[in-house]
């Protein structure tokens, strides 16, 4: 699941079934473009896949007390609704702010603790089959 | 509609293969919230030596990891002239294992950046550095090495971030230590290294130990404090460790 953009772009020109998070990147992108503005910088690093209605998908990040993270989530498929919530080790939800789910959205986290903290990507609502996603974070 | 996020969720009840790999913290995250802590003595903390490099692909990716650390520390010291160093050795190192072309460009910006000291763009130029020699090594179908790259670059980060905790102690400081999941994320990577040879080469052997002893001393839960002895002692382990991949390499 996890891919450097490096990889992405060659996955692409490949034309595999990664051109889904390809597609998608460029939304993850832009959710997170009004935080670079705030002095976030984003990762160069990117992670992705495509889900089924309804299905979830927990991606594992290592964060720690003192930064601010803001994960941003984008799809390609049009009219689909995406979110994406943070949880800490123990399955506790642990947004600081989130925005509507959508086919871009985010969630902002001041980690309490330095530890283990889950990214679920859910998608709500799609026209199509398999819905490509991409997430991207971004911390200060 | 989105229904509301719900308040806990059982982990345990996503199936493993839907759990990702464990997000790797780019260094900066780390040097972010170290910023944030106090005004370390970040030029005592910079290694005169680079390191030399023996030929030995697992050493030359190691050692790499490790320069590109150095890297971070170089720009928190604000050393224009060591900075500039550490960006040729990464080139250097980079020519030895192939993956030269990926990093050419970002050499050259972090001796521009340094030049004219915008740190923040160095900084941005090392993480962005690591992510391409990693990418050119998967790309190449190198997994294996590229892991050895990180966990380098995890050990002498590490070992400073060891030495600035111990050296001004706070169960909060010590609290950035506690990273269980990238650990253990780490010990499976290099228990199931697809190249047999690269496996049981020595250095890679010897850094298994060490990830196994680093475990019990970093804290069983989030949150839980992790007493001074053990951040001397993780300093200690990742100090020999770092001494084993720059000079003795193996």
């Amino acid at each position: 699941m996890k891919k450097t953009v490096a990889i992405l772009f060659s996955a692409l020109l490949a034309g595999t079934a990664w051109a889904y998070v390809d597609d998608a990147l460029s939304f993850a992108y832009e959710a997170a473009h009004p935080y670079v503005k705030q002095g976030f910088s984003v990762r160069e690093d990117a992670w992705g896949g495509d889900l089924g209605v309804a299905d979830r998908q927990a991606v594992q990040a290592q964060l720690f007390k003192g930064n601010e993270y803001w994960f941003c989530l984008g799809t390609d498929v049009k009219r689909a609704v995406l979110s994406v919530n943070i949880y800490d080790s123990k399955g506790k939800l642990v947004n600081s702010e989130s925005l509507k789910p959508g086919r871009m959205t985010a969630v902002r986290i001041v980690p309490e603790r330095t530890g283990s903290y889950y990214a679920i990507v859910t998608v709500h609502k799609s026209p199509e089959e398999r819905t490509g996603w991409a997430l991207v974070y971004a911390y200060r | 509609m989105a229904e509301k996020a719900p308040d806990s969720i059982d982990l345990s009840a996503f199936p493993a293969q839907s759990i990702d790999d464990v997000v790797v913290p780019v260094p900066s995250e780390v040097f972010n919230v170290l910023d944030k802590l106090g005004n370390p003595k970040w030029r005592a903390e910079i290694s005169e030596n680079l390191g030399k490099q023996t030929g030995n692909r697992s050493q030359v990716a190691l050692l790499l990891g490790n320069v590109i650390a150095e890297g971070f520390i170089a720009v928190e010291a604000e050393d224009p002239e060591k900075v500039k160093e550490i960006g040729r050795r990464v080139l250097t190192l980079s020519k030895a294992i192939n993956v030269e072309k990926a990093v050419l460009e970002r050499s050259k910006s972090i001796t521009d950046k340094a030049d004219v000291k915008d740190w923040h763009a160095v900084r941005r130029e090392f993480d962005g550095a690591l992510q391409d020699v990693k990418g050119a090594m998967q790309e190449l179908g190198d997994d294996d090495l590229a892991q050895l790259v990180s966990v380098g670059g995890w050990i002498r980060g590490t070992h400073v971030l060891t030495s600035i905790v111990s050296k001004n102690y706070t169960s909060e400081s010590a609290e950035l230590l506690h990273q269980p999941a990238l650990l253990d994320f780490f010990s499976n990577k290099l228990a199931s290294l697809s190249n047999r040879r690269l496996s049981n080469e020595p250095l890679v052997q010897r850094i298994r130990k060490l990830l196994k002893a680093i475990r019990p001393l970093i804290g069983n839960g989030d949150g839980s404090s992790i007493p001074h002895e053990h951040v001397k002692r993780i300093h200690q382990l990742t100090g020999e460790t770092v001494e084993a991949i720059t000079i003795k390499g193996s």
